[in-house]
Order: C-alpha cells, then structure tokens, then sequence
C-alpha cells in the first residue's frame, strides 16, 4: 500500500523550547489516523509540518512529493484556529475557496454535507459556533481532496453535529479519502481512526490501533463500587475472596475482573454485610491510554489533566512536561 | 480553476468582504473628502502670500489624490495581511493552488478599484469645491495609470508592512508613520523650494507620482510624465514583487 504521509526524525523548535522532538510518522493511503496528545504536545506543530506551513527539519512525503510541491488540488486542510472572511455567507465561503481549484465539488452538495443547507445565505459572523467550524470543515472539502487534514474539526461543535461530522469523514474513508485529524476526544479518534497516535511532549509515544493501544496501555476492567458504609471493611471483605480492591473518591474499584465475575463480588460483599449503592464494570478505554501514556492519570505521578476543559486553547507549540513514562 | 479564475475568487471574496464593512468604506471615502474641504476650501489655496498652499488650487491636485493612493493600500492590504494571519487564513491557502503574488493582486485589484473611485471623486471635488483649473486633454488621462501604479506600488508596501507588523493595531501605526512622512515630503503639498534641499525627496516613490500627476494636470513640472511614469511603474513591479514575497506563507 502506498504511504500517504511519509515523517521521519521531524523536528521543530521555537527558541529554547522544543515543539517536536524528532517524529517519525506513517499515514497509510485510505486511512484514518488520529492525532492526540495534550495541549502543547505538538500536534498542530506536526500538522503544519505535514502541510508545509511551519518549517521543520527532518524528512517529509505528502502523496508522493514534499509538503510544498505536492499537488495542491489533492490536499484540504482545516487549520486549528482557522477563521475565514466573516461578511460572507457560508454559500460564498465555499464558493470562494472551491473557486481556488482547477475542479470543486458543487456548493450545495458540500453545504448539505456538513448540515448547513439552511443557513447558507447567512453570514459567516452570524452563525453559531458550531455552524461555524462545521463550514471551516466544508471549506477542507470543496475540492474533494485525496488527503483530508483536519485539525480538531468538531471543537465547539455539539454532540449531534460531532456526529454528523463522523458520519461524512466515514463516508469519505469509506470512498477512498486518507483522512489525518487531530482531536481532543478520546472518543472521536476511537470511533473515527484506523490508527491512533498519541503525541507528548513533542514525540510520538505510541501509535496502534486503538484496541492495540488500549490493550497495550489501558490497563484493566475494573469494577466500581460505590459503598455505603466503612469502605476499609469493604476493601478487607473483597481481599478476603481474593479481589484486588482499591479505594477511590466515590468508594473502591475492583481491578482485573471479568464482566462475568460482577456478581461474585456482589455476593462477596453482601456475605460481609457491606452495605453498596451501585456497581459499575468498565473495560479500559483510549481515555485510559491518554492518561497513563501523557504522565496524567491518576497515580501516575503527573499532573492532572482538566477533563472539562475539553479541546485546544490554540496554544499547541509549546511543549509541556509530562510526568508519565512509556511502559 | 485557472490563474485568471482564482484571482477572480480571491477579489471577489475581498470585494464582498469590504464592502461589508460599512464603517471601512465610509472612511475611505471621507477621509480624503474632508482633507479637500479643509485644505481647499476651509485653509484655502492661491493666496498671495508665502508658505503652504501659495500655489494655485490645481497644484494640488497630486497631493489630494496622494492621500487615498496612499493611505488605503497600505492600510487595507497591511490589515489584511493582519488579519489573515490571526485567522490562520494563510495556512489554508498555503495547501491550495493560489500563489501568494495572485493573492496579492486580487487585492491589489480591488484597491484599484475603490481607489480609482475615489480618486475620481477628489478630482472632481477638488475642481468643483475648490475652482482648481486643471489642464485637460489627452494627456490628463496619464492620471489613471499613475494612480493604478501608485495603487500597486502602495499595495506591494502595505504587504510587506502587514508582514512586519505583528498585529492590525500594529500595521495601521506603521502605515500612519510611513504615509504621513511621504505624504508630505513627496512634492505633494510642499513645493520642492519649501523643503530643505539636503531631503532627498527623490527617494520617495511618492515624489514620482506627485510630478507626473501635476505634470498632466497643472503643466510641465520637473521631468516629463511619462518619465516619471517609467520610474513609478518600475518601482511599483519592485514593491509588488517584493510585497508577494512577504505575503506570509508558514506559521
């Protein structure tokens, strides 16, 4: 299979501070891959090294040629903090940047992809936020580009248009289109990516699919408990039948335990006459990964991360420290 | 899409968007308006003593038309430049076929065209508020080349100080402090035997426009119109170019 995107040994820095530490990166033709990492761990660094807006040394291949003479028609990129002329309306947005290739999609089809049919004689400043980063995306689309670069494309967006969002990049990898994001949403680059690349303090630190990731660094199922009472005597209940049991903040988590062991440990409690409100079985996710790989879960030294904050402050090149370590 | 077609959208997506823009339009416009009203007819012209404005209204001519040819490239192509780095709009179209000399001249393009109404409008201002009497004939018509390479010239400046600049606040101060100095040191509204003769007022590309204008307005002034003609027209492909190559391109 051909590469898409060729990176090797990538490195940019900006003064002292060091923005990609020497990356070495494969996209597949055909392929989703997703970018994630904390802010500041140089993932839209690495997107305009790709894309030859930034320059970095190192080696880059983009469809065959460098960044900047790749053919220009087969490249759609949304930038991160992308803001285009806003006293126009979503129909002229398009208009205008389909009007920049030699062939674009036809407007209206593009607009409809992206859910903004309605409001497409709306000025761009009057359109919601959402609506606003979903005609940013349709901008990366009007030439129906062979590699699709998209630097967080559903920030701001909300759940229902992050959806519809996935549905139209499944429809393009499904026909064809190599599609290279970047997200803050463990669950996007879940859902969306064939492979997943988890970028830190400027290097990439791991790349897989996600259930390689995720079985590589999420750890284990675990069991949540939300106990009622004395938790101590809970933990020493569940030790007793031979459970690996941990305290947390709403109580204690039973790690490595099958799905089908939950009701083992339920009776296990009940024998001790511990009283508990509710059990919870989760599998380990790509959330998990995140967590251990950057240095931020809980108990692995590193500094929290704000799980509210959500997607990019737009300050993605300094680089931060993490405190975790590869396993 | 064609080179002739992507600068067709770029200009016309310019277009819009500054048209949009009413306060921008209105100043652009009364800005040099109430320049020709102060000067021409409040201060007023012709006078028979010494010091500024001693010349007859026409002498003037070059200077009121100075102010827009002037003034607003460097201040809309600067800001543009501004604000299309802000938005990250240059690295989107850094990954599409349109070349940073063809983004310039789509908006070199429309500042021709608002400038070149403008223009008209001072110079039919100018004649009708301040009863300035100016030479037409064929040669008059030098004027609109002067003015569109003046425009090309201030447009490819505006670029690189837009380039310079690190914010919009910041290219409209360095636009003001750029255009004020050659606004008047140019041969616009100070006659040559006013300013001290070490200022070499033949660095200003701006002196350039000045004597052709009056040359083809007011009568033969220093050097001929279409040497000043030549001069303004080589420097305007050294500033445009030089311009196209600060048009920003990487982070």
């Amino acid at each position: 299979m051909q590469h898409a995107v060729v990176a090797e040994d990538v490195r940019r820095t900006y003064g002292d501070t060091v923005a990609l530490g020497g990356v070495d990166l494969t996209v597949e033709t055909g392929e989703v891959f997703g970018l994630i990492g904390p802010n500041g761990a140089g993932k839209t660094t690495l997107i305009r090294a790709l894309t030859g807006t930034t320059d970095a040394d190192g080696r880059v291949e983009v469809l065959g040629a460098s960044p900047r003479s790749v053919d220009r028609e087969r490249i759609g990129l949304l930038p991160q903090e992308f803001s285009p002329p806003e006293r126009l309306t979503a129909r002229e947005l398009l208009a205008y940047y389909g009007g920049l290739y030699e062939e674009a999609r036809p407007v209206g089809a593009v607009l409809a992809d992206v859910g903004l049919g309605d409001d497409a004689d709306v000025w761009y400043e009057n359109l919601s936020g959402g609506q606003k980063r979903r005609a940013c995306v349709a901008t990366a689309l009007v030439n129906d580009p062979d590699l699709l670069v998209l630097d967080e494309p559903t920030t701001g967006i909300d759940p229902a248009g992050r959806r519809a969002l996935w549905s139209l990049v499944e429809r393009l990898a499904d026909g064809g289109t190599t599609v290279l994001l970047t997200t803050h949403y463990m669950e996007e680059a879940e859902a969306l990516a064939d492979r997943v690349g988890l970028l830190a303090g400027g290097e990439l630190v791991a790349t897989g699919t996600p259930a390689e990731l995720v079985a590589g660094y999420g750890g284990e199922p675990r069991l949540e408990v939300a106990v009622e009472g004395d938790a101590d005597s809970a933990t020493a209940a569940l030790e007793s039948a031979g459970y690996r049991a941990v305290e947390t903040r709403g109580g204690l988590a039973v790690e490595g335990i099958a799905a089908r062991e939950v009701g083992d440990v339920a009776a296990a409690l009940d024998d001790a006459g511990v009283g508990y409100g509710a059990l919870a079985w989760t599998q380990p996710d790509l959330e998990d990964v995140y967590l251990e790989l950057t240095g931020t879960g809980v108990g692995s030294g590193g500094e929290p991360v704000d799980r509210e904050d959500g997607p990019g402050d737009g300050r993605a090149e300094p680089r931060v420290p993490t405190g975790g370590e590869r396993r | 899409m064609s080179r002739t077609g992507r600068i067709r959208a770029e200009a016309t997506a310019a277009a819009r968007s500054f048209l949009r823009r009413r306060t921008a339009v209105f100043f652009t416009f009364f800005f040099p308006v109430l320049l020709v009203l102060i000067f021409g007819v409040v201060v007023q012209s012709g006078g028979t003593g010494g010091g500024l404005f001693a010349l007859p209204p026409a002498y003037y001519v070059p200077g009121y038309l100075a102010v827009v040819v002037l003034f607003t490239p460097l201040s809309r192509v600067g800001s543009e430049v501004a604000r299309h780095r802000e938005g990250a709009r240059f690295e989107k179209l850094a990954t599409t076929p349109l070349s940073r000399a063809e983004w310039l001249l789509a908006q070199t393009l429309v500042n021709a065209g608002v400038i070149g109404l403008a223009a008209l409008l001072i110079f039919v201002l100018v004649v009708v508020a301040t009863g300035a009497r100016v030479v037409l004939g064929a040669g008059t018509l030098l004027v609109v080349p002067y003015v569109l390479l003046g425009v090309v010239l201030f447009c490819g400046l505006g670029a690189v100080l837009g380039r310079v600049a690190d914010s919009q606040d910041g290219v409209i101060a360095a636009s003001n402090g750029v255009a004020l100095p050659l606004l008047f040191l140019s041969e616009t509204f100070v006659q040559p035997d006013l300013l001290p003769g070490w200022l070499p007022v033949w660095a200003s590309p701006l002196t350039y426009f000045s004597r052709g204008v009056r040359a083809a307005t007011y009568g033969p002034a220093d050097g001929s119109p279409g040497l000043n003609l030549a001069v303004l027209a080589a420097l305007a492909v050294g500033f445009f170019l030089a311009g196209a190559l600060a048009v920003p391109r990487t982070d």
